[in-house]
């Protein structure tokens, strides 16, 4: 039972805004993050749990858009995938957590592909090098496309000061949710579906 | 003689060490002014040594509650190691830094993948061999640090070591 609280309080504390009063509590001394030992999740203080459910702050809005370059050196851009379900992850080289997701959204891209979905995989630290960066990619599993940011992206999205940071864009460019942070596969899954349920209309300008 | 260590001042304000600690602390540096988030901070200490023979300075420095950073040795080319770079200074020769060996972490959703970090408080060794005189050395304390579920972009931490060896 207490690993069955453990979890769902793990599984609440990845929301973006949840995370960012998190990390400003611990610095103020007031909040203790518990690493977990191997094989159980984290604990978290009730007074961290208790933020879930404030709005993340670029949820509701337009997708800042952008135009990046692939690994292999083509450009995409966000306004390229009008009408679908856009998943942008932010992920690093040197994120543990990053490649634990990796995969998993490579089995959601293939699931639900057909239904409209696309994934973009931004890469933050691009001075790690192409050869890298595409080792990691490959090593999970990963074809969907992967972008070297050029900060500016990060900028748009709020600064990206937590990886992996992960913006689910419904079909008309609106964000439907945001995470910072690792959470629970069937979490990730439910978000990519609350995306595509997202109707296509009433598109927003400047972003898909 | 006493060696004087001190830290830029921003980097324990932002993990709430009182202004009055910093300053029994860190002597009477001027200090870079803007904040930024930092998961570790200097503690600073003072050492007695003596001008010409080698000394073994230690660098004191803690991890912030529930984070934790890379070794020296982390267990993949991938991850960022934690390094003091120090920029030589005249009238001190130093050798190369110690560093203390890693606790064993695994993330929870990946409890097969053991890492090696540090928590709390690590300690890093810098010999030294300082003429008579007052002295300066001027450098960083490299990190990437992560929390039970997430993790943040590699920071440096600014070391200042004010220090007159008699």
């Amino acid at each position: 039972m207490i690993v069955g609280i453990a979890l769902m309080v793990w599984a609440g504390v990845h929301n973006l805004r949840a995370r960012r009063l998190a990390m400003q509590k611990a610095q103020e001394n007031h909040v203790e993050l518990i690493p977990g030992s191997a094989g159980q999740p984290g604990k978290v203080d009730e007074s961290d749990a208790g933020d879930e459910g404030e709005e993340p702050s670029l949820r509701g809005k337009a997708a800042p858009p952008f135009s990046l370059t692939t690994l292999d050196g083509k450009k995409v851009s966000l306004a390229d995938y009008k009408g679908k379900a856009v998943l942008v992850n932010f992920w690093a080289t040197w994120c543990g957590p990053c490649r634990v997701e990796m995969p998993w959204f490579q089995e959601f891209q293939k699931e639900y592909a057909d239904q409209g979905l696309v994934i973009l995989g931004l890469v933050d630290d691009v001075d790690a090098g192409n050869a890298a960066i595409a080792k990691v990619a490959e090593k999970a599993g990963v074809t969907y496309p992967i972008l070297l940011t050029d900060g500016k992206v990060q900028k748009a999205y709020g600064g990206v000061d937590v990886l992996p940071m992960s913006f689910y864009v419904g079909r008309n460019g609106v964000i439907v949710e945001e995470t910072a942070g690792l959470g629970p596969k069937d979490q990730i899954e439910a978000h990519i579906k609350a995306a595509l349920a997202s109707s296509a209309s009433g598109a927003p300008s400047g972003g898909q | 003689m006493r060696w004087r260590l001190a830290v830029a001042g921003w980097a324990m304000a932002a993990v709430g060490v009182s202004p009055a600690m910093f300053a029994l602390q860190a002597g009477t540096l001027p200090l870079p002014a803007p904040a930024q988030k930092s998961y570790v901070l200097y503690v600073a200490e003072d050492h007695d040594v003596h001008a010409g023979k080698r000394t073994v300075l230690e660098l004191h420095f803690r991890v912030a509650d529930g984070y934790h950073v890379n070794s020296h040795t982390p267990k993949s080319v991938l991850l960022i190691p934690t390094d003091v770079v120090l920029q030589p200074a005249a009238g001190i020769s130093e050798e190369a830094a110690e560093y203390p060996s890693g606790k064993s972490y695994s993330f929870s959703f990946d409890p097969a993948n053991k890492l090696s970090v540090y928590t709390g408080d690590f300690v890093v060794k810098v010999p030294v061999v300082a003429s008579a005189g007052a002295h300066t050395i001027s450098g960083k304390l490299h990190y990437q640090a992560c929390d039970h579920a997430a993790c943040y972009p590699p920071k440096d931490l600014p070391v200042q070591i004010i220090f007159t060896a008699r």
